[in-house]
């Protein structure tokens, strides 16, 4: 059963990858045949959590894979934002006249990448997750430059180049807890495993822990998109094509921070909790200062949308320091996050289309022209805001809550004060899009279409979380918090 | 034994050490793929002696692995996106020689710091090296912040990896196999992908 449900998870984005890569000639066929097997993937990581919910036994096949309640949240969080891309895509709309071969070029690399990112989660051997993170850096750079401009490439190498930098670092972080653990004298076969990193986590000498721990913070801490590296995210994520855009921001960000706690649940162990602690507080507030403070200055949607990436990840990274209550704040943020950027940045696809600029300025008039498609990207602003009653008000009211438990007064308030500034940037930003005249030239009306029903769910979810939180969710997220933080 | 094997290990991280310089000083993509070739076959030497006296026989196969990816595949991918770059006069590194050499000593030094600890909790013959391992590591790391040129980076970030490769070598014998193969394959796909965008990046710069 168990290898049932990892095969059902991995092999579909695999298989419609590789299919991309042998169909000559029909491009359109291989996006149907990957919009109808991601649910696949999908259906089989609902699966796995609901078992991990209910309180079952962790998915186990082999020594490699191993996905407990946490890694059943990212599997979810990653299958759902992949199969949202994949139906989403380039190649399933016929009005849009994409090239055969950019068609193709997306949806062998998209795949790809989805692949990579849910195997750095289901797998149980932290030296397989530090490979399949450095690879979804590169399955994701070349797909960047899709629409081949200077910009557009030169964000590409950035990315590529920064983010291999920064992973190689994790990756010495990585060899230096293994050192540490070889010198205690334990089974080197299964070394790299969380488990039996876990308990003998005590025998690990405090100072190399301290050291590994610096390195994979500021390693898997570029992936993430926190400060001083985050200097990559905003050109990448807003040069790549929308559904690119969408997994990078929605899910590849968490993915990288879900292997920060992995290691901090280990190191954490080993010295205790206010080392690691106290780092992730200064790191997360940094990048929450730095994202929110860039919302008002921007001008492109995109980049306003990557911008408020950083400033999410950083609310989280902020979460992860705040004790179990912070933790489950911070899982619950990331999972608000995913819905409501994922959305935001396929719908900025839209808009883009349409008015044919990526110019907030030359998008006036979004709510006349493209009334649907305005709406719903005003409900995702407004959701990355932190606006009730979208779930992401929530997950920002507990980690406030959770800091000023953790007795940090003056950073619960600074925190705060933060998440204002966002909110005012966004909603000032959003109304110049929303309203005006539209530019003359642009099409005006606007259909409904089975894409626009698809992007209704993750803004639908959202509300749902904002109003209460599902019970096998909430309890998924209690299991997956004391695993990590007992 | 443990003092010849100390002395081999020592001798051929020095040398990668040495090699990592002398990127500072020389101007020309050529010798900086020569100095990662030569590199690489150190790195290589490393893994068979480690192999040898350790015994860790799985290691041989990794030495000639490094041989065959890092000392022959990558290098020759790298002339590729040399010969493709136009302008193939020198380059023209954000810092200059006598800095970079400064500062690639005051890294040397955090670098012993640093390693201290580790050192201090290890009791195998190969551990003299771990500093050396960390030093390689912030040279590279130097290397790529500081060159303009994608060629000259990539260099860099592929010294980064051989200095990792050289701290698993020496202070665990080399990571566990499956991640070790993973690692090549990441190298290998990395060093592709990034001489695809040099290449679009080539073709935007001359349109």
């Amino acid at each position: 059963m168990d290898s049932f449900l990892v095969l059902a998870l991995l092999t579909p984005p695999l298989v419609a990858g590789a299919l991309a890569l042998v169909l000559r000639g029909t491009p359109a066929r291989v996006a149907w045949f990957n919009a109808v097997t991601m649910p696949v993937s999908l259906a089989a990581a609902v699966a796995i959590a609901l078992r991990l919910a209910a309180g079952g036994a962790p998915v186990v096949v082999g020594d490699t894979w191993r996905l407990d309640a946490l890694s059943a949240l990212m599997a979810l969080l990653v299958a759902a934002v992949a199969t949202l891309a994949a139906s989403l895509g380039p190649g399933l709309d016929p009005a849009r006249h994409e090239a055969p071969q950019e068609i193709r070029t997306f949806r062998l690399w998209a795949n790809l990448f989805a692949f990579t990112m849910l195997v750095a989660v289901s797998t149980g051997n932290l030296g397989v997750m530090w490979v399949a993170i450095e690879a979804t850096t590169v399955t994701s750079a070349l797909l960047i430059p899709l629409h081949r401009t200077r910009a557009s490439v030169d964000a590409s190498w950035k990315y590529l180049l920064i983010g291999s930098v920064g992973i190689a670092l994790a990756f010495t972080g990585t060899v230096l807890a293994y050192v540490d653990y070889a010198t205690t004298g334990g089974d080197v076969n299964l070394a790299l495993h969380w488990t039996t990193l876990r308990q003998a986590a005590t025998a690990l000498h405090p100072q190399v822990a301290r050291l590994a721990f610096v390195f994979l913070l500021v390693g898997f801490g570029t992936k993430a998109g926190l400060v001083p590296t985050h200097t990559w995210l905003p050109d990448a994520h807003s040069e790549a094509p929308s559904s690119l855009s969408a997994m990078m921001s929605g899910v590849l960000l968490a993915v990288a921070l879900y292997a920060i706690v992995r290691w901090k649940a280990i190191i954490d162990l080993a010295i205790g909790s206010s080392f690691s602690d106290s780092l992730l507080i200064v790191v997360g507030l940094a990048t929450v200062a730095v994202g929110s403070l860039s919302l008002l200055s921007q001008t492109h949607f995109k980049r306003l949308l990557a911008f408020s990436s950083i400033e999410h990840m950083g609310l989280a990274c902020f979460g992860l320091a705040l004790g179990p209550l912070g933790v489950f704040a911070a899982l619950l943020h990331l999972t608000g996050h995913a819905l409501a950027k994922s959305a935001a940045f396929l719908l900025s696809g839209r808009v883009l289309q349409r008015f044919g600029s990526g110019e907030i300025s030359a998008a006036r008039g979004l709510l006349a022209t493209a009334p649907h498609t305005g709406v719903m990207f005003a409900a995702g602003i407004f959701a990355l805001g932190g606006l009730p009653p979208f779930g992401l008000f929530l997950s920002e009211i507990l980690i406030v809550r959770a800091a000023w438990a953790a007795g940090h007064p003056v950073l619960t308030g600074l925190v705060l004060g933060l998440l204002l500034i966002a909110f005012g940037s966004l909603l000032v930003q959003v109304h110049r899009m929303l309203f005006g005249d539209a530019l003359p030239g642009v099409v005006r009306g606007e259909r409904a279409s089975v894409p626009l029903v698809l992007l209704a769910l993750p803004v639908l979810l959202l509300v749902w979380l904002g109003v209460s939180i599902p019970v096998p969710l909430q309890m998924l997220l209690t299991h997956a918090t004391t695993a990590v933080r007992p | 034994m443990d003092a010849t094997f100390s002395r081999l290990t020592m001798t051929a991280a020095s040398a990668m050490l040495l090699l990592a310089l002398v990127v500072l000083w020389r101007r020309h993509v050529a010798a900086y793929i020569t100095a990662f070739r030569t590199q690489s076959i150190a790195l290589a030497f490393v893994g068979i002696v480690v192999a040898w006296y350790g015994h860790v026989p799985e290691l041989f196969v990794v030495g000639l692995l490094i041989l065959a990816l890092k000392g022959w595949i990558v290098p020759r991918l790298l002339s590729g996106i040399e010969a493709r770059r136009d302008g193939v006069g020198e380059l023209q590194p954000l810092v200059n020689t006598e800095t970079s050499l400064l500062i690639s000593g005051a890294l040397a030094v955090a670098a012993y710091e640093i390693s201290r600890p580790l050192a201090e909790v290890m009791n195998l013959p190969t551990r003299g090296g771990l500093p050396i391992a960390l030093a390689l590591i912030f040279v590279s790391l130097f290397i790529v912040v500081s060159r303009r040129e994608a060629v000259a980076q990539i260099v860099g970030f592929l010294m980064l990896e051989n200095g990792i490769a050289l701290l698993a070598l020496l202070g665990a014998y080399g990571v566990p196999l499956v991640v070790e193969l993973g690692v090549f394959l990441d190298v290998l796909l990395g060093v592709l992908v990034m001489q695809a965008v040099v290449y679009h990046i080539y073709d935007t710069s001359t349109e």
